[in-house]
């Protein structure tokens, strides 16, 4: 099954990589080769290695042994300069740009265009617009810093980056999670000019339908090492999540049969000025509604509001009965709202902080007396989450930075299962999650309903909404477009919705 | 890799992991053999009470507000402006012939008005740390050499005021001197606020991740408030206890307590795994500086190599703490 590229071919090789993080045996003997002029797909579970051998090809990690080389040379002692410098470039799954810098000097960094010691911003933003517009048909406002672009354009100036490098091997680690269709069509159509040219790609992903897509390989990572190397195009995709994770997906999505009550979350005719307008609209008991719309739609607008993030203009939002008034996320908490936020480095987990402050963050009134922490007590709550929600942590003292993506996202449900919250907003809870943690995470949201929360769904995911949800409520142009539920849920007439197009039934219906 | 060389390295991994984490202590005791051997005098312990409570005590004080602030992700460059301000209304009140008590208290709350001005800049009108305190410096500078003529020293040294100040500096309770009990409750308050109380791990969050905190719920502006407050409460502690030791008051003497303050409060990083400021750590960097100054002012080096003295250290501690933690990655 394993294709072995002739030797002249290989752009990167890497053999017998193993690294291993105090007990975690993170790679244990892994091998990576990769072609000249190939999309080479690198897939896994979170916690397969994919991240940690692309981490030791960057020349972060140093591997405890194994060996590296580049375009034919074997090379030792990696670091990210000397990477960059044999142009093998990466685009992190982390926003990795300065975020005060302009376009134009994020795209030069460490390459400034200039004249001598001087560098030159305008020759570097005309520059930078050129490739923009050229690759990606992308116009950016002159001057614009950093911090003030989407992820997605983010993304997309990190790739101008290394193409302005002329990178002869791009690595890209979960590039699409945060893109739109067009960008991500257009990021295809980069890469496979690119391939064409002889440039070896690097791509992972946990969308398996972009990797049948886009990749002419794939190599496949479960426990720490390669399990074999595959054309996708002649494997199905079953069979590649079947190497992944070594047993059956089963069931996707989770069956639940839970007993709807009473309403909950009573939203009426929530509006604020350019966002949305006369949203109204109910979470029931042991109800999962899921709430979508394009990127600008309104839809992620409506759930800042009622986290008390932003402030809507008119309107009532009320929980169990009790009118909140939702000016901050101290008084949304404090009325029993829960937020899963979409930016969880940034929003739902402090990395730096242990897995218990984590998770008691929340609630600690819940455990103390005084103002003061009673720390049995506390461990005791932490302990018996953990256990729970199976969080893979060596103990509650570890720091949340050490565990995985999807780890880190349980710690951040955890905190809300901590704090009793009676309803649960989750923002694209699943992106660039893998498909275990994520069937893992509807389980969480089943058994969330069944014990009675109320949860509210954002996602632009179509199956997932479709899979999850009892109910989808669709946002166009600030308003509420449809409402979809039992035979009519279905990813076509939810699209449909979302893009603005009138379908005749749901107009009968609603 | 064969089983012997795993722990062989590990066994070294666990050397290097000890030497990281207590790099301050063993400096600390390093050094303080060095200058028993050098000096005489040192060990004495006219020498120790000299130290403990000329160098440490005030300064103690002060680098513990900054453990907070520093801990909640924010600077207070302020903090010498806080301890002024204490200690030029106590001293002034005292001229005037008003009570030690009422002296105290207002100079107290003249360094809290301080910390209300910055926390209402950070909190209110959302201007950086370090360019709101920056500005309460500066303001804070002006004001003192406004009200006393371009900066003129108020001594006290006899009559009621005097009586006052040494009842604060020169007394001691079952032996000990009341600054250093005073430093003793400074130690046990903010302990227990940054690492038993609930104030304190939103303090930690706000620090590790402010998005985090108020995605949480936490109310951070009022906790952020009451951090520069309370920074500012214990620096006008220091003033107090400045002047009463002094039995002065001269203008912009509390910047000096300024960068030894932050020095001390790095330093002490070093002792917890995750480098994150601790009250315990701050004490030993607030010790480490003291002994440093003392023990080459003991053995005759000038105050400006005791300043390069002092750099060279700090560098050595941050640096090999910080050089095993990253070997050991």
């Amino acid at each position: 099954m394993t294709m072995q590229p002739s030797a002249a071919q290989i752009a990167v090789s890497m053999t017998g990589i193993s690294k291993r993080f105090g007990p975690v045996q993170a790679l244990h003997d892994a091998d990576l080769q990769v072609a000249r002029g190939t999309i080479h797909g690198l897939v896994g579970q979170n916690g397969a290695g994919k991240s940690t051998i692309i981490k030791v090809l960057a020349g972060i990690l140093k591997p405890d042994s194994g060996t590296i080389s580049v375009n034919g040379d074997t090379v030792g002692n990696l670091t990210p300069s000397s990477v960059e410098r044999l142009g093998v470039h990466f685009i992190h799954q982390d926003r990795l740009l300065v975020p005060t810098a302009t376009v134009g000097e994020a795209v030069f960094l460490r390459h400034e265009l200039g004249f001598g010691p001087f560098v030159s911003r305008r020759s570097m933003s005309r520059r930078a617009a050129e490739l923009l517009k050229r690759y990606f048909d992308l116009e950016l406002p002159a001057g614009i810093l950093v911090q003030d672009l989407t992820t997605a354009q983010q993304k997309i100036v990190q790739i101008t980056r290394a193409l302005a490098q002329k990178a002869s091997v791009l690595v890209l680690d979960e590039p699409t999670a945060a893109l739109v269709k067009r960008e991500v069509d257009s990021l295809f159509a980069v890469l496979r000019r690119l391939r064409n040219d002889g440039i070896a790609v690097i791509f992972i992903s946990h969308y398996m339908q972009e990797i049948e897509q886009l990749c002419d390989r794939v190599t496949v990572m479960r426990n720490g090492t390669d399990v074999g190397t595959v054309d996708p195009a002649q494997t199905p995709i079953d069979e590649i999540i079947a190497m992944m994770i070594a047993r059956d997906v089963g069931e996707m999505f989770p069956k639940r049969s839970v007993e709807i009550g009473a309403p909950v979350l009573e939203v009426s005719h929530l509006g604020m000025a350019g966002s949305f307008e006369d949203i109204s609209f109910s979470v029931r008991r042991g109800e999962i509604v899921g709430l979508t719309g394009l990127l600008g739609s309104g839809a992620k607008e409506i759930v800042q509001c009622l986290f008390g993030l932003d402030r809507a203009e008119r309107g009532s939002v009320k929980v169990e009965g009790k009118r909140l008034s939702l000016s901050t996320p101290v008084h949304a908490v404090q009325g029993g709202i829960a937020m899963l936020p979409e930016d969880r480095r940034a929003h739902g987990v402090a990395i730096d902080l242990s897995v218990r402050e984590n998770i008691s963050l929340a609630s600690l009134g819940r455990y103390s007396g005084s103002g003061f922490v009673k720390r049995r007590q506390e461990n005791q709550a932490i302990d018996g989450l953990i256990r729970e929600l199976s969080i893979k942590t060596p103990g509650r003292d570890t720091l949340v930075r050490q565990l995985s993506g999807g780890n880190q996202q349980k710690v951040a449900i955890a905190k809300w299962l901590s704090c009793q919250s009676r309803v649960y907003i989750l923002d694209e809870p699943t992106v660039a999650v893998d498909v275990g943690a994520k069937v893992e995470i509807y389980n969480l949201l089943n058994r969330l309903a069944g014990e009675g929360a109320a949860i509210l769904l954002l996602s632009s995911d179509l199956l997932e909404l479709v899979g999850v949800c009892d109910r989808v409520l669709v946002v166009y142009r600030g308003r509420l477009a449809g409402e979809f539920s039992g035979a009519e849920l279905d990813g076509d007439r939810l699209l449909a919705a979302s893009s603005g197009a009138r379908v005749a039934k749901a107009e009968v219906s609603s | 890799m064969s089983v012997s060389q795993e722990t062989s390295a590990s066994g070294a991994q666990r050397l290097g992991g000890f030497i990281a984490s207590y790099s301050v202590v063993i400096t600390f005791l390093a050094i303080c053999l060095f200058f028993a051997v050098a000096s005489p005098t040192f060990l004495t312990g006219a020498n120790l009470y000299n130290v403990l409570v000329n160098n440490v005590v005030m300064l103690a004080i002060v680098a513990l507000g900054l453990t907070i602030v520093i801990s909640s992700g924010g600077i207070d460059l302020s903090v010498g402006v806080s301890v002024d301000m204490a200690s030029m209304v106590f001293v002034m009140l005292l001229a005037a012939g008003y009570g030690g008590v009422f002296g105290v208290t207002v100079g107290l709350l003249a360094a809290v008005a301080v910390g209300v001005l910055n926390a209402i800049l950070i909190t209110r009108l959302k201007i950086s740390p370090f360019l709101a305190t920056l500005g309460v410096l500066f303001i804070g500078q002006s004001t003192q050499q406004l009200a006393t003529s371009g900066g003129q020293p108020i001594y006290l040294i006899t009559g009621y005021a005097g009586d006052q100040f040494n009842a604060i500096a020169r007394t001691s309770l079952f032996g000990v001197p009341t600054p250093v009990l005073v430093l003793i409750a400074c130690i046990v308050v903010v302990y227990l606020l940054l690492h038993r109380s609930v104030f304190g791990r939103a303090v930690q969050a706000m620090g590790a991740q402010p998005g985090v905190a108020w995605y949480s719920g936490l109310a951070v502006p009022r906790q952020q408030s009451l951090v520069y407050i309370g920074c500012a409460l214990l620096c006008g502690i220091t003033g107090i206890l400045l002047s009463a030791t002094v039995k002065s008051y001269v203008p912009l003497s509390g910047n000096a307590f300024l960068l030894d303050a932050i020095g001390a409060t790095f330093i002490g990083t070093t002792l917890s795994a995750e480098r994150r400021p601790t009250v315990i750590g701050t004490l030993l960097g607030v010790l480490l500086l003291a002994v440093v100054k003392n023990g080459l002012l003991l053995i005759g080096w000038n105050f400006y190599w005791q300043q390069v003295g002092i750099g060279v250290l700090v560098f050595l501690v941050l640096a090999v703490s910080f050089g095993l933690r990253r070997a050991r990655q």
